[in-house]
């Protein structure tokens, strides 16, 4: 979907290009320029579904921060430029080339960028029955669109169950409690009884919220997610970067549909240990004093020797990948 | 008897409770849940840990250590001579890892040492699960190909055979793997044939007779 985004004067994103895989898992320090990355993509939706600006009013701030967009076919051919007026406002979008025929359909598109960053109090929370189309950036109409995925989606809802209850075996059932348009979440437990969703541990309830996105029978274009690694064991890592493949790579779960572009970022080096066979996936965002540069880690000359020496997480915490703390 | 078993991830574990089971010819006990390392040279680090743990707060007699080769030394016959040791290869590595750590252990939980069995699958454990289905995949074609300066096929090559994509879900990987190992579990000898590396560990599993373990 998107294929490279450039950054001039953004926050510390000062000139720095980013192109972007079907999965993109970035890590750096804070600071760096991985939440201006998902905001810029955000800002973008945002602004597509405003009027485009034209003529010469439309034209960059000269010296302004900007956010340049490109795109995968069948949208290779268009441009978008964010001008902004400082880091905190972008406010015109500029399409080259202007009358670009395919814009109608790809600003369609555009509309179906997510952003996420879980939280788990949120999670736990009753929502309003009818808010359950989609999930919310906290993800707190979760139990809502859990309904919403059992009544529109039965068979997915059921898939959706199955793999909760395999990879957390203590659980057997999920029940919907309905209650004057609100509506609440429980796990049964294997052994009997059962925990509200406000008793569960927040890796739990992430992991409901991942698979609930992961089985969406119409999952978002571009889903972007925060500190993906939050609350869970790290040997459930691996199973929630299976999901998030469900929706990058569909054909690998042997579904038959459009994938999901996904960006995610990590500070878990157990996550990251999970791309040693993909390292073309891994994007590392490095600060040097206020500026911070992208880099893919597959474009390292000596990737072959570094994988045969340790593992990727070790590598990245050791500061040889970059992507780690200044220190004084 | 009672084996703990350290490897690198879920679908790993399961397939080589199955081979561990050929080989034994039994339905051996099994620490759970398995032990788990993050790659090399973790397996490597964490192994005196697990020894000493499985030595002084289990009743486990043995421990199971499998290991991918990678692009590494193959260990070979050389390496059997007295008192050798390659340090580029994993099996001398590991074993020496574990001699070192259980010389210096006292008796405890009324038996010696933790014995061990060790293997390395060459060049990963994609490799043993194609043993059989594609006859190109052997130990000796591996190390031909590099004395050749061209690997026959790469990791990558080898988990798109066993899985049919380079992202299986982990239990998709599982049910490969088990898949697998279930066609090989009533004869394993084509496979100690191909992969002296998983020859050694089998040896290593014969070799243990509980009366031998106990002091
Ligand atoms: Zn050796």
């Amino acid at each position: 979907m998107i294929a490279s985004i450039a950054f001039r004067k953004f926050k510390a994103l000062r000139n720095t290009r980013v192109a972007l895989a079907p999965f993109n898992l970035v890590i750096g320090p804070n600071g760096s320029g991985k939440t201006s990355l998902i905001e810029s993509v955000m800002r973008l939706k945002t602004l597509a579904k405003l009027p485009l600006a034209t003529g010469a009013a439309s034209r960059q701030r000269a010296d302004g921060p900007a956010i340049e967009f490109n795109f995968a076919p069948p949208h290779e051919g268009i441009t978008a430029q964010l001008g902004c007026v400082s880091d905190l406002v972008c406010d015109t979008l500029r399409i080259i080339p202007e009358e670009a025929a395919g814009w109608a359909a790809l600003r369609d598109e555009l509309a179906d960028l997510r952003s996420y960053t879980l939280q788990p109090e949120a999670l736990a929370g009753a929502a309003q029955r009818a808010d359950g189309a989609r999930l919310s950036s906290s993800g707190h109409n979760l139990a809502a669109v859990l309904a919403h995925l059992r009544s529109a989606a039965p068979a997915a809802f059921a898939g959706m169950r199955a793999e909760l209850f395999r990879i957390v075996p203590e659980f057997a059932g999920l029940e919907l409690v309905e209650e004057g348009g609100q509506v609440s979440f429980a796990l049964q437990l294997t052994e009997g009884g059962q925990v509200p969703a406000d008793e569960l541990s927040q890796g739990t309830l992430c992991l409901v919220a991942v698979l609930a996105l992961a089985f969406d029978p119409d999952p978002p274009r571009v889903l972007c997610i925060e500190e993906i690694d939050r609350g869970f064991h790290p040997r459930t890592l691996r199973e929630v970067r299976d999901a998030l493949y469900r929706l990058s790579h569909p054909r690998s779960a042997g579904l038959d549909r459009r994938p999901t572009q996904i960006i995610t970022t990590t500070h878990s080096p157990y996550f990251i240990d999970l791309f040693r066979d993909h390292p073309d996936e891994i994007i590392i965002s490095k600060k040097q004093g206020r500026a911070a540069q992208f880099s893919r880690l597959s474009d390292r000359a000596d990737l072959g020797e570094l994988l045969g020496e340790g593992s990727l997480g070790d590598m990245w915490f050791s500061g040889i990948l970059g992507g780690v703390p200044e220190e004084r | 008897m009672k084996l703990a078993l350290l490897s690198e991830s879920p679908a790993d574990e399961a397939a080589l409770r199955v081979l561990v089971a050929a080989v034994l010819g039994g339905q051996p006990q099994f620490v759970a849940p398995g032990y788990r390392a993050r790659g090399w040279p973790n397996v490597a680090q964490l192994m005196p840990a697990v020894l000493r743990h499985l030595h002084f707060n289990t009743d486990a007699d043995a421990l199971v250590v499998v290991a991918d080769a990678d692009d590494t030394v193959v260990h070979d016959a050389r390496h059997e001579a007295p008192g050798y040791f390659h340090p580029q290869c994993r099996l001398c590595q590991l074993r020496a890892v574990h001699r070192q750590t259980v010389k210096k252990l006292p008796p405890a939980q009324g038996r010696g040492r933790v014995v061990r069995a060790i293997g390395i699958a060459v060049p990963a454990i994609e490799a043993w699960y194609l043993c059989g289905r594609d006859p190109g995949v052997t130990e000796a074609a591996w190390i031909e190909g590099r004395v050749e300066g061209r690997a026959p096929y790469t990791r990558a090559e080898l988990k798109l055979r066993v899985y049919g994509t380079d992202r299986p879900s982990l239990p998709h990987e599982i049910a490969c793997a088990l898949r697998e190992v279930g066609r090989q579990r009533s004869d394993v000898r084509r496979l100690e044939n191909d992969f002296p590396g998983f020859a050694l560990l089998a040896a290593d599993l014969r070799a243990w007779t509980p009366s031998a373990n106990k002091r």
